[in-house]
């Protein structure tokens, strides 16, 4: 190519559009055969690519720094590791999301449920202690009714006990058969009195609680009544004390076939082959 | 021009690593060169989104086609600026770009219009943006439209109605201007 040529090709603009890559791949591949054999159009080129390159850094524009960490994540190559490349797996961490179930409304309707329950438990746990209070007081008024009824039931059978006595008493009184034999108080105890009834029939004996009055005999000893009989005492059995429990207010007695008197002492628990006379409390003659 | 004080690493050098697929020359590359590219495609792509894709796309390209870069060809940048314009012409004339203007709803209408209408305050750019207005009309329209439009010299022809050959010495003269100022 003639110097002049050379000259008209650089002056055509060629080796600018060739600078800017608007060239045909033919018409690039011409400009650079030309330019390894021509010194002109190298340095040409060189002060072209120059003049573009410090237009373009002088109109250098800094991207937003998410570009570079996208570029890099996107090549796989961390920006910390300065020495080697490390190639990070590209496997996207899926974290799985579980969708939460549209049950708000449930949710809403539970926690009605749940403040109903509480309220229903502080209303039953009030009423149960108003019951119980109830309760307990019906069971103290059950107690005290209880012990009415004792009381009551104690005076009745007291009742019963005089009733039967008294009746009795009664009944042997109108009887011909019945003698009453009234015992006087001796000297240990004058104001103690107490009646015998003595069958004149089949001579059996009866006394009755109702109709004495004799003092507390204490736990070692026991009242013995004796039949004089011609001088002689005979035994005809031991009783309790006067306020003794027992239902019957009578109390059957050995017979005796004849007596001229009756008495009473007070002897050790079982009773005395003898009377022990000092201890001789009511006495009385049929 | 601050970027270029970062390394130390010269053009060759910096060729050798990328070529070896040393992934700490393409951080060292990034950071020298991504303001430069990324001025080049905004000037092309006005949409910050799109053209943060296009920087993007641009490296990967860089990373991947490297070792058909030929240093008998050209310089590392010219290359470089070369994938970055293609890319940005490419993403402007895609139905993606289309779309991403069809698909603007009316309430993002102003602020793309904004966006579209974005003034960059650097004042780098204010002093070469001044350079460039200064240049003689019929100089500044072909640069406008072949460096700032993405337009190929055929397209600009057309567009403006003039003779190819006129177009390409144009094109010379506004570069020619560049020189000048820079040398």
């Amino acid at each position: 190519m003639s110097v002049e040529n050379l000259k008209a090709y650089i002056e055509s603009g060629v080796l600018e559009l060739y600078v800017l890559g608007d060239l045909s791949p033919q018409e690039a591949l011409q400009v650079q055969e030309i330019a390894i054999k021509h010194q002109e159009v190298r340095e040409e080129l060189a002060a072209i690519e120059s003049a573009m390159e410090k237009f373009a850094m002088q109109n250098a524009i800094q991207p937003s720094a998410s570009v570079e960490t996208k570029l890099f994540e996107k090549l796989g190559i961390s920006l910390d590791e300065q020495t080697e490349p490390v190639l990070i797996p590209s496997l996207p961490q899926e974290t799985k999301i579980v969708q939460l179930e549209p049950n708000d409304g449930k949710i809403k309707t539970l926690r009605y449920a749940l403040v109903a329950c509480v309220a229903l438990l502080v209303i039953s746990t009030a009423a149960l202690f108003i019951t119980y209070s109830k309760l307990t007081d019906a069971h103290d008024q059950i107690a005290s009714l209880n012990l009415d009824k004792q009381k009551f039931a104690g005076i009745v059978s007291k009742l019963e006990y005089s009733n039967q006595g008294l009746s009795n008493l009664v009944e042997m009184n109108d009887s011909k058969e019945w003698a009453t034999i009234k015992m006087q108080g001796q000297a240990i105890s004058p104001q103690s009195k107490m009646n015998v009834y003595w069958n004149k029939k089949n001579k059996s004996v009866l006394i009755n609680y109702l109709a004495m009055d004799l003092p507390k005999a204490d736990a070692q000893h026991e009242y013995q009544l004796w039949a004089m009989v011609n001088g002689k005492p005979v035994s005809l059995g031991v009783f309790g004390k006067t306020d003794s429990t027992s239902k019957e207010a009578l109390l059957k007695m050995q017979t005796i076939q004849e007596a001229q008197a009756f008495a009473v002492t007070l002897e050790p628990m079982g009773g005395s082959v003898n009377p022990t006379m000092e201890k001789l409390t009511v006495m009385g003659g049929v | 021009m601050t970027a270029l004080k970062k390394s130390t690493l010269t053009e060759p050098e910096l060729v050798l690593a990328l070529q070896s697929k040393d992934s700490t020359v393409l951080k060292t590359l990034y950071s020298m060169y991504s303001p430069a590219l990324y001025g080049v495609i905004s000037r092309i792509i006005t949409h910050t989104e799109l053209a943060e894709d296009v920087l993007q796309e641009t490296f990967v390209k860089i990373w991947q086609s490297a070792e058909y870069y030929d240093n008998t060809k050209g310089r590392l940048f010219t290359w470089m600026m070369n994938i970055a314009r293609n890319l940005s012409i490419d993403k402007l004339r895609s139905k993606d770009f289309k779309n991403s203007l069809k698909n603007q709803d009316i309430e993002n209408n102003v602020s793309f219009v904004d966006e579209q209408n974005k003034v960059t305050f650097n004042p780098d750019v204010l002093g070469i943006k001044q350079l460039v207005e200064n240049l003689k009309p019929d100089l500044q329209a072909v640069l406008d439209l072949v460096y700032y439009k993405g337009f190929t010299h055929v397209e600009a022809a057309e567009k403006l109605d003039l003779p190819l050959g006129t177009v390409k010495t144009r094109i010379r003269l506004a570069i020619i201007e560049l020189r000048r100022n820079f040398n």
